[in-house]
C-alpha cells in the first residue's frame, strides 16, 4: 500500500477508459490521488495532448524521455509501467530496460541519443542547462516545437516521478530494473560520486581573483582594469575560437568584460571568477553567431563519427611545415569543425582549461565534455591525414 | 582483451595522461597487436601537439593594451553595450 488509501469508485468514467486505453489498466499511482479526481482528470488530460498523441516527437521518442528521466531519478515505478505499455507498441522489454539503464548503448538513432542526453542533462542539472543544449537538438535536425515538447516531456516525468514518489505508490508491475543503480552500473554510480565532489569543492575557497572582484563590488572600478588584462588572453581565444574573425572578437572580447563588470554583483562565487567570466565571453560569442544567423548553418553533420582515413603518420610532422603555416593551417582545420567540439576542444586544448574549468564554464558534465573534446580531436586529426601522413608528406 | 570500441573510449583519457595504470596496461596490450588503433593513437597524439603548440587564435600582444583601454573605458563612461543582450548567471 502506498501512504494515501487507493479508489477505483471515484474515477470519472471518461478518464477511467482514458487510462484503460492506454495501460490497460488504471495505474496505482493515479487511484491514489483520488480524494481529488478533478486533478486526476487533469492530469490525464495532460497526458493524453502531451504524451499518448502523436506531436512533433514521436510517441515513442516522448515514452523514451520517460524512461531516462524517471531513471535519472531513480524512479522505478514509471519504467515499470511505461515498459508494459511500449510492448503494446511493438517495442521489445529488454529496449525499453536498455534506454532505461543507458540509452546510449541502446541501439537508438544517434538523433535520438541526442534527444535523451538532452532530457537526461535538463533533468539532473537543469542550473547548468544552456544555449548550447538547445543548439544540440537543432544540429540535430530537431524543430523549435519537438524542441518544446522534449522540455515539456522532461517536466512531466518530474512532475509524475515526483508524485508517485510523494504518495509511495507500488508498482502495479514488478520492475524489471530497480533504481539506484548501484549493483547493476556499479561505474556510473561510482563515478558520480568521485565527481561530484570536485565539482562543488574545489573552486570556491581558492579563486585568486576573489579579491580583486571584492575591490570592485566595493566600488573601486579600476580594480577591474587589473582582471581585464589577466584574463583577456583566455576571452580572446574563447571568441575568436567561436566567431572565427580576429576583429569580431576584439569587439565581443570588449562585450563580454562590460558585462561581467555590469553582472559582477550577481556573482556568487559559486564558480572560480575565470570560468564565470569565459562563460559570460562564450555566450556573447554565441549570441553574435545568432545575430548573424549562422548558428543553424555550421553543423550540418549528425552522423556517428568514426574515424575513417587511418593511414601512418610521419614521425615528425612538424618539420614538413614551417610555424606560420601550421598555425594557419590548425586555425583553418579547427574553424570548420561543428561548434559544440570546437568550444570544447579551443577551451580545453588551446586554452588548456582543465577539464573541470572547461565543463563548467561550457555548463557540461565532466563525461559530456570528454566525449565532445575526444569527438573535436579525432575529426581534426581525420582532417590533418592528408598534410601529415607518410603518404601525404611525400606529396607536398 | 579489450575491443577497439572500448580502446576508442578511452583515447581521450590517454591522451590527457588520466587513467589507471591496469586499464592503461590494457590499452597497451591492445595497441599491442591492433595496428589501427596504433596509427589511430599515435596520429591523434600528434593531432595534438600540433594545435597546442601553434599558437593558434593567440591574443595579438599589440592588441592587448588598447584592447584593455577601450573595455576600461566603457566602463567608465557608464557604457552601453554593443549587442543588447540579456543579463547572465
Amino acid at each position: 500500500m502506498g501512504f494515501l488509501p487507493e479508489m477505483d469508485d471515484a474515477l470519472n468514467t471518461e478518464t477511467l477508459s482514458r487510462l484503460k486505453r492506454n495501460f490497460g489498466l488504471a495505474p496505482r499511482v493515479y487511484r491514489a490521488q483520488l480524494l481529488r479526481p478533478d486533478l486526476v482528470d487533469a492530469q490525464v488530460n495532460l497526458l493524453d495532448r502531451l504524451l499518448f498523441t502523436k506531436g512533433a516527437l514521436s510517441r515513442l521518442q516522448k515514452e523514451f524521455i520517460l524512461l531516462a528521466v524517471s531513471a535519472e531519478n531513480n524512479n522505478s515505478y514509471f519504467p515499470a509501467l511505461h515498459c508494459q505499455t511500449l510492448q503494446f507498441l511493438g517495442v521489445k522489454p529488454e529496449q525499453s530496460q536498455q534506454v532505461t539503464i543507458d540509452h546510449r548503448e541502446a541501439n537508438l538513432p544517434e538523433s535520438d541519443v541526442v534527444l535523451l542526453d538532452f532530457a537526461r542533462k535538463l533533468a539532473t542539472e537543469p542550473q547548468a542547462f544552456t544555449v548550447l543544449d538547445v543548439e544540440s537538438l537543432r544540429k540535430s535536425s530537431f524543430t523549435d516545437e519537438q524542441i518544446l515538447e522534449a522540455v515539456l516531456m522532461v517536466g512531466l516525468t518530474q512532475l509524475l516521478n515526483c508524485i508517485q514518489m510523494g504518495l509511495g505508490t507500488e508498482s502495479d508491475f514488478k520492475p524489471r530494473v530497480t533504481f539506484p543503480l548501484k549493483e547493476m552500473n556499479p561505474n556510473a554510480a561510482s563515478e558520480r560520486q568521485i565527481l561530484e565532489p570536485e565539482l562543488t569543492g574545489d573552486f570556491v575557497s581558492d579563486d585568486p581573483d576573489l579579491e580583486i572582484v571584492e575591490r570592485v563590488r566595493n566600488g573601486e572600478t579600476d580594480a577591474f582594469e587589473e582582471l581585464v588584462r589577466k584574463h583577456g588572453r583566455r576571452v580572446y581565444r574563447s571568441l575568436v575560437g567561436i566567431l572565427g574573425s580576429a576583429e569580431e572578437a576584439e569587439d565581443a572580447l570588449q562585450d563580454a568584460f562590460l558585462k561581467a563588470f555590469q553582472h559582477l554583483p550577481n556573482f556568487e562565487a559559486r564558480s572560480r571568477f575565470s570560468t564565470w567570466l569565459v562563460r559570460i565571453a562564450i555566450n556573447t560569442g554565441l549570441q553574435r553567431l545568432r545575430s548573424r544567423k549562422e548558428v543553424d548553418s555550421l553543423d550540418e553533420e549528425n552522423e556517428e563519427f568514426r574515424p575513417r582515413n587511418i593511414q601512418a603518420w610521419t614521425d615528425t610532422p612538424e618539420e614538413f611545415y614551417s610555424r606560420e603555416e601550421l598555425r594557419r593551417l590548425v586555425e583553418k582545420e579547427v574553424m570548420k569543425l561543428p561548434l559544440k567540439y570546437r568550444v570544447a576542444l579551443v577551451l580545453r586544448d588551446l586554452e588548456e582549461l582543465s577539464t573541470e574549468e572547461a565543463a563548467a564554464a561550457l555548463g557540461l558534465s565532466i563525461p559530456g565534455l570528454k566525449a565532445r573534446i575526444l569527438r573535436g580531436r579525432l575529426m581534426l586529426r581525420e582532417s590533418m591525414v592528408p598534410y601529415f601522413s607518410k603518404a601525404g608528406v611525400s606529396k607536398s | 582483451m579489450i575491443s577497439c570500441q572500448d580502446f576508442i573510449g578511452e583515447l581521450g583519457n590517454l591522451l590527457d595522461d588520466d587513467v589507471a595504470s591496469e586499464i592503461r596496461e590494457q590499452l597497451q596490450a591492445h595497441l599491442a597487436h591492433c595496428n589501427t588503433c596504433q596509427v589511430l593513437y599515435d596520429s591523434t597524439r600528434k593531432t595534438l601537439r600540433i594545435v597546442t603548440e601553434s599558437g593558434s587564435f593567440e591574443y595579438p600582444e599589440p592588441i592587448a593594451e588598447p584592447l584593455v583601454s577601450k573595455v576600461m573605458d566603457r566602463i567608465r563612461a557608464g557604457g552601453e553595450l554593443g549587442h543588447n543582450d540579456a543579463p547572465e548567471s
